[in-house]
């Protein structure tokens, strides 16, 4: 029995099988991260028990409900407060915030951005299909400038999001992208982020071929899936003019950052309650 | 060694059928292309992919498992052969 076999078998038990088919569109990425990040938690031996997945509103919310261990499908948006409030209460526990980009990043943004700013100890899973897909394909805080979308028919005016480098700016100790491609890359990051602390932020480049590729000459899965083989650089060391996305242009994808050693808000919190309590008085 | 050659297949791909979905990332990116979409179709009107080996044109399983990292439906297992 190889350990590719094994891991096929064991990922089974912590999916809720009896839910597949899931609701996600023919060819989305969704499933192909959800299996990566399921293979890395299995490589890391880790206690179902001890991992909660925290996902918000949106196709990629959706995941929370497929995965067999705690999960949490929260408002729209607040995926971060409430992996950060389940991370107080019980700071024994991995959690995972598995969410969009119009989850963490639109209505969300504020908190993904003040979170990352107090690092906790939390990893963010991103996932970034460049629109909203569930209401029907509108254009939202990381499609690129340019993109045709249902509501911005002749093209976007807008920035992107450069997710990687907000990240980075807001001393995120671990900061990753890769696309639904680079599915050996990318189950590898997740591991090795499972196994860091703080505020941990792998965005993954997926693809939405039912709104977003439709509207972008990109029909069907495949071609988007080529897009993202003939366009994708790794570039560890990119700067933040290379990591922006632009539309149909190059990807720059890789492990941007990785530092060790930085104390999360829990660690410094506890050291707070221990110093109030060492110096006593009432 | 001719034995061996002859039977160098390692494995066989078992398709969950009722999880496919039809966007066939496996029959594309399988290096040695033994997946190939198949006539049948599912209960929600799918093409799922069939195992087709072809020992002859060199189109044998070898165990990769790349069909299974890039389903997206969970649909595909390996079951490699001792």
């Amino acid at each position: 029995m190889s350990i590719m076999e094994d891991l096929r078998r064991e990922e089974e038990k912590l999916l809720r099988t009896e839910r597949l088919p899931h609701v996600w569109c023919p060819g989305c990425g969704i499933g192909i991260v959800l299996n990566a990040f399921l293979r890395s938690v299995l490589r890391r031996n880790m206690d179902p028990n001890k991992l909660v997945v925290v996902s918000g509103i949106g196709c990629t919310g959706r995941a929370a409900g497929y995965v067999n261990v705690d999960s949490f499908h929260t408002t729209h948006g607040r995926a971060i407060p409430f992996a950060v409030g389940i991370k107080f209460a019980r700071p024994d526990l991995n959690v995972v915030v598995f969410s969009g980009d119009g989850d963490l990043f639109a209505i969300g943004g504020n908190h993904f951005i003040n979170a990352a700013r107090r690092n906790h100890d939390l990893l963010i899973i991103a996932v970034n299909n460049f629109t909203y897909g569930m209401t029907g394909g509108q254009h939202g805080p990381t499609t690129p400038t340019g993109a045709y979308t249902t509501t911005t028919p002749y093209g976007n005016p807008d920035r992107p999001f450069n997710i990687p480098h907000l990240a980075i700016s807001l001393g995120a100790p671990y900061v990753a992208r890769w696309t639904t491609y680079h599915v050996n890359q990318l189950q590898n990051s997740i591991h090795k982020a499972l196994g860091m602390k703080g505020f941990r932020v792998i965005e993954i480049i997926s693809q939405c071929p039912t709104v977003y590729g439709r509207r972008n000459y990109m029909r069907s899965p495949l071609s988007m899936m080529e897009y993202f083989q003939k366009n994708s650089i790794v570039k560890n060391d990119a700067t933040f003019e290379e990591m922006e996305l632009t539309y149909n242009g190059k990807i720059v994808v890789g492990e941007f950052r990785s530092v060790e050693d930085i104390p999360t808000y829990e660690e410094r919190y506890e050291d707070i309650i221990r110093r109030a309590q060492n110096e006593g008085g009432d | 060694m001719t034995e061996n050659k002859k039977f160098k297949r390692r494995a066989t791909v078992r398709v969950l059928e009722e999880r496919c979905k039809g966007c066939w990332y496996c029959v594309n990116y399988c290096p040695t292309k033994v997946l190939v979409v198949s006539e049948k179709l599912n209960s929600k009107g799918y093409h799922p992919p069939e195992f087709a080996e072809n020992i002859e044109e060199n189109k044998v399983c070898i165990a990769c498992h790349l069909c299974e990292l890039y389903c997206p439906d969970f649909a595909i297992v390996v079951e490699e052969l001792k």
